[in-house]
């Protein structure tokens, strides 16, 4: 993850978000995309997009983009969108965690097992939609 | 800095790439919940980034720390782009060197180097608040525990743990987390850790001489609690 040399099928980019359990759901279920599908899949630092980083900018640009995000601020969704990368799908935390209503996830540092019950609901969303984006390029480079 | 220092932002990257990212993450979570809860806030980077006014303007009006994961110093970049010089920067992979290779990117695949090298860069962002705040950093009791406790932008009360100590609450910041990292560490829950557990404690809690038996008391029992709950 991370080699700017290779070439994947997608990029997943979570918000990462520091201050809720959100975000750490959101960092969690990249990583575990990238164990499920470490051929397809790759993700970036989004600060070091956002910090206008030439090489990552140019991946994300070259790449479809999955974006997991905490809350609705969406940041990592708008930052893809403004260093020019195509989003193929993004992914709500908080829609997932409105499936279990009323359970405890744990919070920003460490998850419960309902949080990383999320996570993996999550990662199984962002690997469909990760086979679902390499179809569709196979199909226009085939 | 001259005058008394309110709150500190520290502001971690998200360094989603390499281990020293969530080493970075854990470590600012630690300050925020246990170490110096009632000093500092964290600010979101991306949506710092992405231009949020109010996280610029508190990062202006207020010293912040960057911690970042690597050389590459997103954070500190990030936030001198929009509000000006950080008052400290600290580098993860500099201040854990090759005790990084032991740590992952993934906390459910955290162990003991993870553990360890969170604590290290927690105690070193520990260091730079109170450098920057003076006397001011150290935990002071509080009467209302957990008002204007760890908290980020949009983030609740950190964890605390509350003891009878001669027969009046008190609440300690962090003492879960304390607990946690003992028990990782291998501390027993029988009289054996007494003198570790009341000797961590007040590194994060001021105790008096006079009291320190009652807590020694109150803290054995509610981390054999602890550790049977776990």
């Amino acid at each position: 993850m991370g080699d700017n040399s290779k070439t994947q099928d997608v990029l997943v980019i979570p918000c990462s978000g520091v201050g809720k359990v959100h975000g750490l759901m959101s960092r969690e279920a990249v990583f575990r995309v990238a164990e499920n599908a470490a051929n397809h899949a790759d993700t970036v630092c989004l600060a070091l997009l956002v910090t206008g980083d030439a090489e990552t900018q140019e991946k994300v640009r070259r790449t479809p983009c999955i974006t997991l995000d905490g809350c609705p601020k969406l940041c990592a969704f708008k930052n893809v969108e403004l260093s020019g990368g195509k989003i193929a799908k993004g992914i709500r935390v908080y829609d997932a965690m409105k499936r279990h209503r009323g359970a405890d996830f744990g919070n920003a540092t460490a998850l419960s097992e309902a949080g990383w019950a999320v996570v993996e609901e999550l990662a199984a969303e962002a690997v469909q939609a990760a086979k679902e984006s390499s179809s569709v390029q196979g199909n226009r480079h085939g | 800095m001259g005058e008394a220092v309110s709150k500190v932002g520290v502001i971690s990257c998200s360094g989603e790439e390499i281990p020293e990212g969530t080493v970075a993450r854990q470590a600012v979570r630690r300050v925020l919940e246990a170490l110096r809860p009632q000093q500092t806030v964290t600010l979101c980077l991306p949506l710092f980034l992405a231009g949020e006014e109010g996280e610029r303007r508190f990062a202006r009006e207020h010293p912040t720390i960057t911690v970042d994961g690597c050389s590459k110093l997103c954070a500190k970049r990030g936030t001198e782009k929009h509000s000006g010089p950080v008052s400290a920067s600290l580098v993860v992979a500099e201040i854990l060197g090759d005790r990084a290779k032991g740590c992952h990117r993934s906390t459910r695949d955290a162990g003991k180097a993870d553990e360890e090298a969170v604590w290290l860069v927690a105690e070193r962002i520990a260091a730079e608040v109170d450098a920057l705040a003076g006397s001011q950093a150290r935990e002071e009791p509080s009467e209302t525990p957990t008002a204007g406790a760890a908290c980020c932008a949009c983030g609740g009360p950190s964890r605390t743990g509350e003891l009878t100590i001669e027969g009046k609450p008190v609440v300690i910041a962090g003492l879960p987390l304390i607990f946690q990292q003992l028990e990782r560490k291998g501390l027993p829950p029988d009289g054996d850790g007494e003198d570790t557990l009341l000797k961590t404690v007040k590194i994060y809690h001021a105790i008096d001489a006079g009291e320190e038996a009652a807590y020694r008391t109150a803290l054995a029992a509610a981390y054999r609690a602890h550790c049977r709950r776990t």
